[in-house]
C-alpha cells in the first residue's frame, strides 16, 4: 500500500467502526435472540416453518413483491426509454419530475394515495361523475392499493437506475442496426433490450429487496387486510412480545436477501452492471 | 396493550388541543425517549431523589394534563414534587428497568392487563391497600398490582346522515342489510370480538372466555365491509372522509368527531369499558411514598380535570357529583352510559392476548 492508500484507508476507519458498533453488532444480537428467546434452541425456527399463519404472511409478501417488481420495471423502463430520447431541456424537466417524490415522505405518500383511491376519493368521484361506473371501485385497503403505493414508491429508483444504463448505450449501435434494415420492433427486441439487461437486473434486484421489507405502505394502504412480513415482525416485537419468532423471521429475511444478492451477483448481467463503469 | 395505545392516543388528542411549542425539561425527557436514548441517559435517574415522585406516562400534552390533574394537587397537599416522565411505560421498558435494578419510575400509566402481566412476572409491587383507599374507586377497579386511574370505552360511532335510522347495538353494527356501508373496527384485538359476540347473541355475562371460533364465523362474511384502524387519529379520519358509516372506536375520538361535525355521533349502548391503571415498578425510588400519591390521584377534582382535558373518565364514582351535564355525556361510567356497558376482562387478556392478537391479524388478512 502506498502512503496515499493507507491515508485513504484510514479515512474509512471511523465510518467502519460506527457501522460495526451500531449496525453489525445489533444485527448479531438479533440473530442471537432468535436462538435464545424464550429458551435455547431452534424452537423459533420450528415454530416459524410450521405456522400456517406465517406461511400466509410470507405468501402475501412474495406475491405483492413480485407484482410490484414486474410493474415497476415495465413502467420505469418506458419512462427511462423516453428520457433517453428527449431533448436536453425536456429531459431536465422530466428528470426533475421523477425526483419530486423523493422529497415527500413515505407516510405522506401513502395518505395521498388513500385520498386518491378511497371510495369517495378523487379517482372514484371522477369515474362515477363521468358516468363510467355506477358503483365506486374498491381501490384501496386491499392488495391493489398496497401495490399501487409500492410501485409509486419504487419507480423513481428504478427509473434512475435504468436511465443510467440506457444512456450509456452507444447510439451508433442503433444507427448500425437501422442501416442494416432492422425494423423498430427488431431494434428494440434485439438491440435495446439485450443491452439494457444489466440495468434491468440491478433495478429488479433493488426493487425485490426493498419490497420484501416494506412496512409503512402496506400497513396504511392495506389497513389490516394485507399483512406483510415487516409488519408481522413489528407486531411481534412491540405488541405480542414474541421476540423469538420475530427475530427468527428477521434473520430468515436477512438470509433470503443475502442469498438473492449472492446469486444475482453471479449473473453476467449484474456483473456487467457492477463493472459497467470501468470499460 | 390496547390501553397503552389508548394512552398514546389520548396524548395526541390533548396535543391537538393545546399546541404549545416551548421546550422545557419535561419535553426534553420525551424527546430523549423518542430518540431511544431513554435507557442510556434517563435524566430521571440523576434526579430521582427520595423526595419526589416520578410518574411515567405517554408524553406529549399528557405531561401537562397529568401534572394538573394528579401532580399539582398532591404537591400542594404533601409538599412533594411530582415529575412526569413521558417516556412511555411499555411493559418491556419496565421489565428491562427492574431486571437491571435501575428503576427510575414510581408510578406508571399502563392498562389493567399490563398490571396483571407485570404482576405475574414479579416486575411490579402489589398496591399497598393500607395506604391506598380501595373504596375511592368503583367496583372492580382496584386489583392486586394495579389500581384504576382512568377509564375509557370503545363505542359504536356512526354517521347519522348516511344511515336511515340510528343503530342501537352491535347487532345493528354487523347488519349490512339494514345498514349498508363500510364499517371500521380496530386491528388491535381488545374490545373487537366482544362486539362480534354480543351481536351474535351471546349474553354479556357469558362473553368470557371468548368463543373465538364463533366470533370468526360471524365476522368472516362481513370482512369485505370492514376497514381496520390502527391509530385513533385514523379512526377519526375514516369518518371525516366518508369512508365508513359506522365504527367501533374510542369514545374520546367519537367525541372529537361530534364536536367537529354533529352528523357524527355515538351510542353508549353496549359500550366496551376499559380500565387504565397505575402500577409501581419493583424497587421504585420513592418507596412507599408513591402510595400516598396514588391515593391522592383518586381525588375526584383532579380526575375531572383530566376528563375535561383529555376525555379520560374518572375511576372515582364520587367525581360524578361534581360533573356538569357536558362532562357526563362523555363519561363512560355515568349511570346512563354504563347501563348496558360490558367490562373488558383484563385477566382474560393477560392470559390470552398475544396468541389471540396473532390469530386475529391472520384472520382479517386472509
Amino acid at each position: 500500500m502506498s502512503s496515499f492508500q493507507r491515508w485513504a484507508f484510514g479515512l474509512t476507519v471511523p465510518a467502519a467502526l460506527l457501522t460495526i458498533c451500531l449496525y453489525v453488532v445489533p444485527i448479531l444480537q438479533v440473530l442471537a435472540l432468535s436462538f435464545t428467546e424464550p429458551t435455547f434452541g431452534f424452537g423459533n425456527y420450528v415454530e416459524m416453518f410450521g405456522s400456517a399463519a406465517i406461511g400466509r404472511v410470507v405468501r402475501t409478501t412474495i406475491i405483492v413483491s413480485a407484482v410490484t417488481t414486474v410493474l415497476t420495471i415495465v413502467m420505469s423502463y418506458a419512462v427511462a426509454f423516453a428520457l433517453v430520447h428527449m431533448r436536453p431541456t425536456a429531459r431536465r424537466v422530466a428528470l426533475f419530475m421523477v425526483m419530486v417524490p423523493f422529497w415527500v415522505s413515505v407516510l405522506v405518500r401513502a395518505f395521498a394515495w388513500i385520498t386518491i383511491l378511497r371510495r369517495n376519493g378523487v379517482l372514484n368521484s371522477a369515474l362515477v361523475g363521468s358516468g363510467a361506473i355506477t358503483e365506486p371501485l374498491e381501490l384501496v385497503y386491499n392488495q391493489f392499493g398496497v401495490i399501487v403505493g409500492m410501485v409509486h414508491y419504487m419507480m423513481p429508483f428504478a427509473i434512475l437506475l435504468l436511465y443510467a444504463n440506457l444512456s450509456e448505450i452507444d447510439p451508433r449501435i442503433i444507427q448500425a442496426a437501422r442501416s442494416l434494415g432492422a425494423r423498430p420492433v427488431a431494434i428494440f427486441a434485439r438491440v435495446w433490450l439485450p443491452l439494457s439487461m444489466p440495468g434491468l437486473a440491478i433495478a429488479g434486484l433493488f426493487i425485490v429487496i426493498f419490497s420484501l421489507g416494506f412496512l409503512v405502505t402496506p400497513a396504511i394502504l392495506g389497513a389490516g387486510r394485507v399483512l406483510m412480513v415487516a409488519e408481522y415482525i413489528s407486531v411481534q416485537i412491540s405488541s405480542t412480545l414474541r421476540w423469538g419468532v420475530a427475530t427468527a423471521l428477521s434473520t430468515t429475511l436477512l438470509l433470503v436477501v443475502g442469498v438473492l444478492i449472492a446469486v444475482a451477483v453471479r449473473s453476467p448481467a449484474l456483473r456487467a452492471a457492477f463493472e459497467g463503469g470501468r470499460r | 396493550m390496547s390501553s397503552n395505545r389508548f394512552g398514546q392516543d389520548a396524548v395526541l388528542i390533548a396535543l391537538e388541543k393545546f399546541k404549545s411549542g416551548q421546550i422545557d425539561r419535561r419535553s426534553f425527557l420525551t424527546a430523549m425517549a423518542g430518540l431511544g436514548l431513554a435507557v442510556a441517559m434517563r435524566p430521571g435517574a440523576a434526579s430521582a431523589e427520595a423526595n419526589e415522585i416520578v410518574v411515567c406516562n405517554w408524553g406529549g400534552a399528557a405531561l401537562d394534563a397529568f401534572q394538573k390533574a394528579y401532580g399539582e394537587p398532591f404537591t400542594k397537599k404533601s409538599g412533594t414534587p411530582v415529575v412526569i416522565d413521558g417516556a412511555g411505560p411499555e411493559t418491556g421498558a419496565i421489565r428491562a428497568m427492574v431486571d437491571s435494578k435501575n428503576v427510575t419510575w414510581d408510578a406508571t400509566d399502563g392498562g389493567m392487563t399490563d398490571a396483571l402481566v407485570l404482576g405475574k412476572g414479579g416486575y411490579v409491587e402489589p398496591i399497598d391497600y393500607t395506604m391506598v383507599d380501595k373504596s375511592l374507586v368503583g367496583e372492580g377497579l382496584a386489583a392486586e398490582f394495579g389500581i384504576c386511574n382512568y377509564t375509557y370505552s370503545n363505542v359504536l360511532a356512526y354517521d347519522s346522515k348516511k344511515l336511515s335510522s340510528a343503530p342501537a347495538s352491535w347487532a345493528d353494527f354487523f347488519d349490512v342489510e339494514k345498514f349498508p356501508g363500510k364499517r371500521t373496527m380496530c386491528k388491535w384485538i381488545q374490545g373487537q370480538l366482544e362486539a362480534v359476540l354480543l351481536a351474535d347473541g351471546v349474553k354479556p355475562e357469558d362473553i368470557y372466555p371468548l368463543d373465538v371460533d364463533r366470533a370468526f364465523k360471524k365476522l368472516e362474511p362481513l370482512l369485505p365491509n370492514l376497514i381496520f384502524w390502527d391509530s385513533g387519529a385514523q379512526s377519526q379520519q375514516l369518518f371525516r372522509d366518508g369512508e365508513v358509516v359506522m365504527g367501533n372506536i374510542w369514545h374520546t375520538r367519537a367525541n372529537l368527531l361530534r364536536k367537529e361535525n354533529p352528523q357524527f355521533t355515538w351510542t353508549w349502548n353496549n359500550n366496551l369499558m376499559f380500565a387504565s391503571a397505575w402500577s409501581v415498578p419493583k424497587g421504585n425510588p420513592a418507596g412507599k411514598k408513591v402510595f400516598d400519591f396514588i391515593n391522592s390521584s383518586m381525588e375526584p377534582e383532579g380526575q375531572i380535570t383530566l376528563l375535561r382535558i383529555m376525555g379520560n373518565g374518572p375511576s372515582n364514582p364520587k367525581a360524578l357529583a361534581l360533573m356538569t351535564e357536558e362532562d357526563k355525556a362523555v363519561y363512560s361510567l355515568a349511570p346512563e352510559n354504563a347501563k348496558t356497558g360490558l367490562k373488558i376482562s383484563a385477566q382474560y387478556y393477560a392470559d390470552n392476548e398475544a396468541a389471540l392478537q396473532n390469530k386475529f391479524l391472520d384472520f382479517i388478512s386472509r
